[in-house]
């Protein structure tokens, strides 16, 4: 007996059936364990969408494979357009791996501590190839997800797709929309620049606020991991960022989409009868199968998807990158990102405890409870006037307080700081920094004369800056003037100082508020970070 | 479905295609992200230093006479001060290392009063790396105009002409216009009294007058040490002789001694009508 055998079958192929066909064999083999289930012969008929042979083997992967076991084998003809679902759940799936796929890349070159965090951004901006379009298209992704997160759970409230025997799957859907919203706030920390610090400042004070005051401080304290965001709460994000929410995320939407499988995607409401569920029952007659036509489908979505998040990110979308977290230095105006701006207004509307805590929660646990309470049994729309007006009213009111979280409500400022701040904002670059550099001549203006200024780069800032002077407004005050003054600083470099100056009408004196800022020849603000 | 393949091909086509411009012009764009980032380090550092060191080292770097050296200065660049102590390292090392670490200890040769202070966190100073660094872009940003003005001291007077250290001296009639610019100038006594608070504010604030009242005043003041008998005397004394009179709350010995020699009588004038127009 020998103690080691070895057969290669192939060699008694080879010799049976020549080298050819032995190969050819093989091949096919290969791809049959590949696909699990079809042979070259049968992937190429479904390429060319010939009509399947009977029994269909392209069912065989969906049973034996084991991504394609989580796809349906085929969908309701009326499910195969963009109505009713806009793809908008698929599109969240193909955001999420999109965001874990360039998030990766960028875990690979950063360090969540505050030592080297900024330096790190630095870093994959100048030195690391494909460093900056990864990141621009982390950035991107993670904006349009939350978008077509809200989008989709907007349609599947629309076509009451919530209702019975939906529930869970739209509570589960909800704790992705939570995760969505967590990943994008704990994401906006860790370049630690001024915009990411003090934004995400602001949310924490949240949960400082949370009644009673014990419970808010230690909350105050887990988040941040210190009184202030330092290095403990900068690895606290991160952790939840890269770890703990992935996870999170990635369990509820494997029961989210089993559940979405299970009951099957909800029809049209208008194609079924009120109160009965056909979903899961297709007549063979109105039958889309995966395979070729939606696996096709989804394989030109992400074709597209990729080519416009490369083109998109690399010449027009650059994530910002101001200068260096400082939690001494509080920007004028600290604006969240605009998918938390309806937040920021609630908050200016009175107590942080009801607005900030209270009601979100309120808001939290009424949507997720939404489908157990709302049990009317007809989705049509016709049935439905007041749930749909009540979203309608609900997202009319998420628009308004998204404009009343911008500095253009309710924020009282120094008109002075305001008058710079316009020219010079601390979160962003503005006006004066991206303006040539060479039209920036030396000099004294005064912002009233902006019409005669020499040049056009010099006319335009002056003119913006006389407009805030004009409308200046301030207890006591008048006789508001504007002044910029431009010097020659070192080689390459300009000090341009603005001053406000005013007359206190009370004592008669002078007042002046001086803001300087030094601008380099290269310093090239244009190019996005 | 013929339609979505060829779409689909056409746009993974365009995918790759994008994907090899964007990597041809890695190498620019990384080289020119480096340079915008260097220019904005220029700019932070500019700001840094007009907030904290001007006091010491003088508008422009310039330099105080027995307050803080010049950094803006030849000799800090062509080698010669670093070859005169031996230091090995490029002119970068050097001035990060000084920044970071301060000078506890006052150099050979030199009676600076007060010590540079230490600035890096590393060294329990207040600032990060990427400020002492963008304290140090900063400084080699005069290197052009430093080496170009050569071996002439930015500061240092016109000796001979000095106007010594009689307070009862007659003046001339002084324009207050040409001593304000004096003032801004390379005697650098605006970087203490007016854009800093290493010494006493000029101007009228809070609530405490202005120079020209104060000097009114102060020599009938009970702790009065002077010899002045009235407000110019008395003005002359704190430029020429200002240890003579410490103000309450500054420390003696801070505002340079050598005036004397670097001023001439008309400047003095100048000065002191200029101070006299700051009520
Ligand atoms: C309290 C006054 C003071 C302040 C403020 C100060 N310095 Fe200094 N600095 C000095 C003195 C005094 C020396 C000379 C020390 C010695 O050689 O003993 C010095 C030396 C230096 C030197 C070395 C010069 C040489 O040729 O050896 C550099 C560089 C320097 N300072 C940079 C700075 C920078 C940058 C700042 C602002 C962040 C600053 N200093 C703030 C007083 C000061
Ligand atoms: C390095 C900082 C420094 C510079 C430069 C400096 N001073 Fe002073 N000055 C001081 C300090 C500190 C005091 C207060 C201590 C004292 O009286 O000696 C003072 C006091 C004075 C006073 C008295 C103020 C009062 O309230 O009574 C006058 C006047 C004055 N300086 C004028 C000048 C003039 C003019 C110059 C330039 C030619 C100048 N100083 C340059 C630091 C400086
Ligand atoms: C990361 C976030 C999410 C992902 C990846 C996701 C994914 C999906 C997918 C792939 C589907 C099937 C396709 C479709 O109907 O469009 C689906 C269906 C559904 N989702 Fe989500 N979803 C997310 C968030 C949400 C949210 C926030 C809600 C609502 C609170 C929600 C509620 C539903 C419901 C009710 C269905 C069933 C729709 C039907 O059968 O017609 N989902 N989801």
């Amino acid at each position: 007996m020998p103690i080691f055998e070895v057969h290669l079958p192939l060699l008694d192929e080879i010799k049976t059936k020549g080298l050819k066909l032995a190969l050819q064999g093989m091949a096919d083999n290969a791809v049959e364990r590949l696909t699990s289930g079809l042979g070259i012969s049968e992937v190429r008929a479904v390429m060319r969408d010939d009509p399947p042979p009977r029994p269909n083997p392209r069912l065989k992967p969906h049973a034996e494979g084991f991504w394609l076991h989580m796809r349906p084998t085929y969908y309701n003809n009326l499910l195969d357009g963009i109505y009713p679902s806009f793809l908008l759940g698929w599109l969240s799936t193909f955001f999420f791996t999109f965001e874990i796929i360039t998030g990766i890349f960028l875990m690979v070159y950063y360090t969540p501590s505050p030592l080297v965090a900024y330096d790190n951004m630095l870093n994959i901006l100048s030195n690391v190839p494909f460093g900056r379009l990864m990141r621009d298209m982390h950035k991107l992704g993670a904006e349009l997800m939350v978008a077509i997160v809200a989008l989709h759970m907007l349609r599947t409230f629309l076509t009451g797709s919530y209702k019975k025997p939906r529930q869970f799957t739209w509570a589960t859907g909800l704790i992705l929309l939570l995760v969505t919203a967590l990943l994008s706030f704990s994401g906006y920390l860790l370049p630690w620049d001024q915009l990411s610090l003090w934004a995400v400042t602001i949310g924490a004070s949240m949960a400082e606020a949370a009644p009673p005051e014990i419970v808010g401080k230690t909350l105050n304290l887990i988040v941040r991991g210190a009184p202030e965001f330092g290095a403990g709460g900068l690895l606290r994000f991160y952790l939840l960022h890269v770890i703990f929410l992935p996870l999170v995320g990635l369990l509820a939407f494997g029961v989210h989409y089993y559940k979405v499988i299970l009951h099957g995607h909800s029809l049209p409401p208008e194609a079924e009868e009120v109160g009965v569920d056909t979903a899961r029952k297709v007549p063979i007659k109105v039958r889309t199968y995966f395979m070729p036509r939606i696996l096709t489908r989804e394989l030109f979505w992400v074709a597209i998807l990729l080519a416009i998040m490369v083109l998109w990110s690399a010449y027009l979308f650059h994530a910002p990158l101001e200068p260096h977290a400082e939690s001494l230095i509080t920007p004028l105006h600290i604006i969240s990102p605009w998918y938390f701006l309806w937040l920021q207004g609630m908050l200016k509307l009175g107590d942080k405890v009801i607005w900030g805590v209270i009601l979100p929660t309120i808001l939290i646990g009424g949507l997720l409870f939404l489908p157990y309470i709302e049990v009317g049994p007809s989705r049509r729309y016709g049935h439905r006037r007041i749930g749909l007006s009540a979203a309608m009213l609900f997202v009319a009111g998420i628009i308004i307080l998204s404009f009343m979280g911008t500095p253009f409500y309710g924020v009282d400022t120094s008109p002075e700081q305001e008058a710079v701040a316009v020219l010079v904002p601390e979160t962003e670059p503005g006006p004066l920094r991206l303006s040539d550099w060479d039209e920036l001549e030396t000099g004294v203006y005064e912002s009233a004369a902006w019409n005669i200024a020499p040049n056009r780069t010099l006319r335009d800032l002056l003119h913006t800056f006389n407009e805030e002077i004009e409308i200046a407004e301030y207890g006591g005050r008048t006789g508001w003037e504007g002044v910029m003054v431009i010097e020659d600083w070192q080689p390459g470099l300009k000090k341009i100082t603005l001053r406000v100056l005013w007359i206190d009408q009370a004592t008669g004196d002078p007042g002046e508020f001086n803001n300087s800022t030094y601008l380099h020849q290269n310093s090239d603000y244009g190019q996005g970070e | 479905m013929k339609l979505t393949v060829v779409l689909g091909t056409l746009s993974f086509f365009v995918l790759v295609i994008a994907i090899v411009f964007i990597a041809a012009n890695e190498q620019d764009r990384m080289e020119s992200f480096t340079q915008s980032y260097q220019s904005r380090q220029i700019e932070t550092g500019a700001a840094l230093f007009e907030n904290n060191c001007i006091i010491c080292h003088g508008p422009q770097g310039r330099g105080i006479d027995s307050v803080g050296p010049a950094i803006n200065a030849a000799d800090l660049f062509n080698g010669e001060r670093l070859g005169s102590f031996g230091f090995s390292g490029t002119v970068e090392n050097y001035l990060r290392g000084v920044i970071s670490a301060g000078r506890p200890v006052p150099s050979e040769g030199t009676d600076f009063p007060e010590r540079m202070p230490t600035w890096g966190m590393d060294n329990g100073g207040p600032m990060r790396d990427d400020q002492i660094n963008a304290l140090v872009e900063f400084i080699m940003n005069w290197e052009e105009v430093a080496l170009a003005r050569g071996e002439d001291k930015p500061d240092g007077g016109t000796p001979g002409e000095g106007v010594g250290t009689d307070i009862t001296i007659a003046l001339p009639a002084g324009d207050p216009e040409v001593g304000e610019e004096l003032i801004a100038g390379t005697l650098a006594c605006a970087a203490c009294h007016v854009l800093g608070p290493a010494g006493p504010a000029w101007a009228a604030e809070a609530g405490i007058p202005g120079i020209a009242t104060r000097a009114e005043s102060r020599t009938s003041q009970d702790d009065y040490t002077g010899e002045a008998s009235d407000a110019v005397q008395y003005l002359i004394e704190s430029i020429l002789l200002s240890d003579a009179y410490v103000v309450d709350g500054y420390l003696s010995g801070i505002m340079p001694a050598n005036y004397s020699q670097r001023l001439n009588v008309q400047e003095l004038a100048d000065i002191i009508a200029y101070l006299q127009s700051l009520p």
